[in-house]
């Protein structure tokens, strides 16, 4: 529900520059933009609760660690809560919540599991939560300049990832077809000079043909159509 | 009036000044309509700019020559592009640009006569001075002049499977990009406008340092001041006279009597030391025979030592280059990865030199129990786990019925080896706290030596084990040859070595016999045999993995990208990785457009250009490439193979392995004549440079830049 198949916008300001992004992102509703906000809040509740459990667990060790050197030293207890917007302050409101009984339950949950399962599932809790729900990619067409591809990272940690083509290296821009699976799948191809790879457009997503050739009459239009210098070449001949 | 396809394109800076005067807009014309904006010149006249832009005048008082700009930007001069803000169009040439900019509006709103469409490519200035740059390809960390070597490294071991594979696969991959090419049907013609795209990353990288000249000099534009200094004027200007002499005399006292002798006196020492090293370097590479091991390829600490020198060796010619550098415009990008390379040596070794001091004190005053430690660990793990274990397998190891005489006479043999190993072990005991101090002596010399030393000191101190690998490996590795050649013959058959093949041959009754017999008697004695095999190889192995250990943490401390890491941090835009390109909506700037008339703007895409630091998996290449070397040569099938047929396992070329030590050094040092004609060099610069005054407060109506507004100087 959050996700739709791939579709296709196009931003195109000027004739000449146009960016094809090819999206699983819905249109945004009032609905869809309440299951965000759902969304996000679980996401952030779930990962204020995974790093609670790990403090938890953190002030166990420290804990069992001193009682072997020293007597357990009696948890200063401020009677008034430092300055707002301290590192004591949030120290404070974290020792707080240690006393509340979700706190107990919590505390109860690090305890039973052990430091070597705790931590990888930490991490592979806090990546999940990290991972974005849409895809995105995109192809960005300058005349005179070059096209770029652009995809969206897996998760929200990490930036996007561009790759820049200067028109002198573009040698072709094709669609190709290719099995994958039982299916043929059509997708948009640079061939860049000198380099043995080909650039996929669209790599992860593989959108349907129908887009794919929208896209490529785009790119081509956008960089060759009325140039100069192919009108003057055509008037030579 | 459209010419071409009408598409304008604009590179306009993103701190350009917003305001509401009018102004000439100054920078590149890389074509008609291709123009790259350094800055805008206020209140003055356009066609008094372009004079002045052609005859250099912004450029005179510059600290270098010019030449170099026109040089790098691809000019023979600056143009005038524009006005900004002008009140009426008449006067303006239809090539011209025509710019609004107001205080409140973000981007600028550009027409053209002749332009139908317009890109409006908007550019961070990078700051020279913070050595930023942007460029189209990523930095290289690397130094990059010998990429013959790794070739060279390939073609003396490419017998292997893997390596001809590889290049099979090259070769087709090849072939297809050429079939690709022949499938394009219009092979279109490069225009000016995408051939302009190098040096518009050079127009970016100056801008920065253009518009400064530009700015400080446009008060040149104006007139003279005609009238005479006042008395207070002239009463300033003598003391400043007179203090400037007085400094100038210090320094030249300085410069002339005091500085030559010491840096002479430095040059000398640095020369001997050079020598030095050059000595020890033609020891340490000496090889008896071409193809023979020299003592770097036999010691880790000998290598270390070599890498030292090698980089003291290349130290002053780096820097002399990086001096260089200062007697040019900082906007020439072409020495800064020298000097990160430069920077990051140079920090690595203080690193490795204040880890080693932590180290080495730690270890001198701890010497006994180091050594007491180290005894134990010996004792323990080389003698006493290896005689259990002998003992282990001469019993009937896991159920396993082995051949009791042989494994007895094996076991026996092994065990007195041993016992005469640990009585050697134990009279060089009393020594081992010396040695410690030794190591922990040298460890002041970086963190990197004793590392490299107890490596060397594991070798040596586990020399037994690594004979009791080659000689059970030879066992195993004939009993393994034997039997097949025999089951051949009880199967009637033979290998036929000059064909390489297996022919059937008739075998008389007896020899049929012999064979057989033999061949039963050597299967079941294969087991035996095979255990002990195992146990040496498997301890072989870890002392491997232990010294792998010890070369990885050696190549971090020697190689680790430190400085490029907190450059990234600190400041990415030092460390381009190529640039991208991000469109903006555009709906913004188009809404005050409908309030004025005469300002029709065309179509017009607002493009961000943007510099992408470089990636931290580049920044780590060397390290996944070694990885993958080392992956691809212990971890493949044929090494798999060797251990379990007995061959031995060929070691992986060291030059392949130390690709990483030596990716940051040049693959042939300089000599020391070189180095002595580049010292000497470097000494005349100084001498050539003008004495900089220290920064005197302007007067008052010195070439300061005129109030008025057509007050400008009128050529006739």
């Amino acid at each position: 529900m959050l996700t739709t198949a791939p579709h296709l916008r196009i931003r195109r300001p000027s004739p000449t520059t146009a960016e094809f992004t090819v999206t699983t992102l819905p249109p945004q509703t009032l609905p869809l933009r309440l299951l965000w906000l759902l969304l996000l809040f679980l996401r952030i509740s779930l990962s204020v609760t995974m790093l609670l459990i790990l403090y938890a667990r953190w002030v166990q060790e420290r804990s069992r660690s001193c009682f072997g050197a020293q007597a357990a030293v009696p948890p200063t207890t401020s009677p008034s809560p430092p300055p707002l917007l301290s590192l004591d302050r949030i120290l404070f409101a974290l020792d707080a919540f240690q006393g509340t009984p979700a706190g107990a339950i919590l505390a109860k949950v690090a305890a039973t599991v052990s430091l070597p399962v705790l931590l990888p599932v930490a991490v592979a809790v806090f990546y999940a939560l990290s991972l974005r729900v849409h895809k995105q990619e995109s192809l960005l067409v300058l005349r005179g300049l070059g096209v770029q591809t652009c995809e969206s990272p897996a998760t929200y940690l990490a930036g996007a990832a561009t790759r820049f083509i200067p028109t002198e290296k573009i040698q072709d821009i094709l669609v190709n077809e290719a099995f994958r699976g039982f299916e043929v799948r059509y997708y948009l191809v640079v061939v860049v000079e000198g380099e043995e790879d080909v650039v996929v457009v669209f790599p992860g997503l593989l959108p349907k043909r129908k887009i794919v050739e929208t896209v490529w009459r785009g790119v081509r239009e956008c960089l060759y159509e009325g140039r100069g210098e192919d009108r003057g070449l055509a008037s030579d001949k | 009036m459209v010419e071409h396809d009408g598409l304008m394109r604009v590179f306009w800076p993103t701190d350009i000044r917003k305001s509401d005067r009018t102004g000439v807009v100054v920078g590149w014309r890389n074509s008609t309509l291709d123009v790259f904006v350094v800055t805008i010149l206020e209140d003055v006249d356009a066609h008094n700019v372009e004079f002045h832009l052609r005859s250099g005048t912004f450029f005179r008082s510059g600290p270098h020559s010019p030449s170099r700009i026109y040089d790098l930007c691809g000019h023979s001069s600056m143009h005038v592009l524009g006005i900004s803000n002008a009140a009426s169009h008449s006067a303006v040439d239809p090539s011209w640009v025509c710019a609004k900019t107001s205080t409140n509006s973000r981007y600028p709103r550009i027409s053209c006569a002749k332009a139908s469409s317009i890109q409006l490519i908007l550019y961070d200035r990078p700051h020279p001075k913070g050595m930023q740059y942007i460029s189209l390809n990523p930095i290289a960390l690397a130094l990059g002049d010998k990429g013959s070597l790794p070739e060279d490294v390939a073609s003396s071991e490419d017998d292997s499977e893997e390596t001809k594979q590889e290049k099979a696969i090259k070769e087709n991959r090849r072939k297809l990009a050429e079939k690709l090419k022949q499938h394009s049907i219009v092979r279109r013609v490069a225009s000016a406008r995408d051939k302009a795209l190098p040096k518009i990353v050079n127009q970016v990288n100056w801008s920065w340092e253009l518009e400064q000249a530009l700015q400080q000099n446009v008060g040149r534009l104006g007139p003279r001041p005609k009238r005479g200094l006042s008395v207070s004027e002239r009463v300033v200007e003598s003391a400043t006279t007179m203090r400037n002499y007085v400094l100038v005399q210090l320094w030249t006292l300085f410069s002339v009597y005091l500085f030559p002798i010491v840096q002479k006196a430095f040059i000398l020492v640095l020369l001997f030391h050079r020598m030095v090293a050059e000595i020890l370097l033609i020891v340490l590479e000496f090889r008896a025979k071409p193809g023979y091991a020299a003592l770097k390829d036999i010691s880790a600490t000998a290598q270390q030592i070599e890498i030292r020198l090698q980089q003291f060796c290349y130290w002053p010619m780096q820097y002399v280059t990086l001096r260089q550098r200062k007697a040019n415009w900082a906007s020439v990008t072409t020495s800064h990865p020298d000097y990160i390379r430069f920077y990051n040596s140079l920090w690595l070794v203080a690193n490795d030199v204040i880890i080693g001091m932590a180290v080495g004190s730690y270890i001198i005053e701890h010497k006994d129990w180091v050594a007491d430690q180290i005894r134990d660990l010996l004792r323990t793990y080389t003698v006493e786990a290896l005689q259990r274990g002998i003992s282990w397998l001469m019993g009937w190891p896991a159920g396993l019925k082995l051949n009791g005489e042989l494994a007895a006479f094996l076991g026996d043999l092994f065990l007195w080896v041993i016992d005469y190993w640990s009585s050697c072990i134990e009279t060089l005991s009393p020594m081992l706290p010396h040695i410690i101090w030794f190591i922990g002596f040298s460890s002041f010399a970086g963190a990197s030596m004793p590392i490299a030393m107890f490596s060397d000191l594991l070798s040596v101190l586990t020399m037994h084990i690594y004979s009791f690998y080659l000689a059970s490996a030879r066992i195993y590795h004939w009993q393994l040859t034997i039997l097949r050649s025999l089951f051949h013959l009880f199967r009637g058959k033979k290998h036929n070595v000059l064909r390489n093949r297996i022919d059937s041959c008739d075998y008389d009754l007896d020899q049929l016999l012999v064979g057989t017999i033999l061949f039963t008697l050597l299967f079941f004695l294969l087991p035996t045999v095979m255990v002990f095999y195992l146990n040496f190889a498997i301890a072989r192995m870890i002392i491997i993995s232990l010294k792998a250990g010890f070369d990885t943490l050696l190549s971090c401390l020697n190689h680790f990208p430190l400085f490029a890491l907190m450059l990234r941090l600190k400041d990415p835009s030092r460390l381009p990785g190529g640039i991208h390109f991000e469109l903006r909506d555009t709906h913004e700037s188009k809404i005050p457009d409908t309030n004025d008339k005469l300002f029709n703007e065309p179509p017009t895409s607002i493009i961000y250009l943007k510099n992408i630091p470089l990636p931290f998996h580049d920044m780590f290449h060397q390290y996944f490439q070694m990885a993958h070397r080392i992956r691809k040569h212990y971890l493949s099938p044929r090494v798999l193979l060797c251990l379990v047929t007995g061959q031995f396992v060929p070691p992986i070329n060291r030059k392949n392995l130390y690709s990483l030590q030596y990716s940051m050094l040049p693959a042939r040092r300089a000599t020391v004549w070189e180095m002595w004609r580049a010292v000497n060099m470097e000494i005349d610069i100084p001498q050539k440079k003008p004495f900089h005054l220290p920064n005197i407060p302007a007067l008052q109506n010195g070439g300061k830049r005129p109030t008025g507004f057509g007050r400008t100087r009128s050529r006739d």
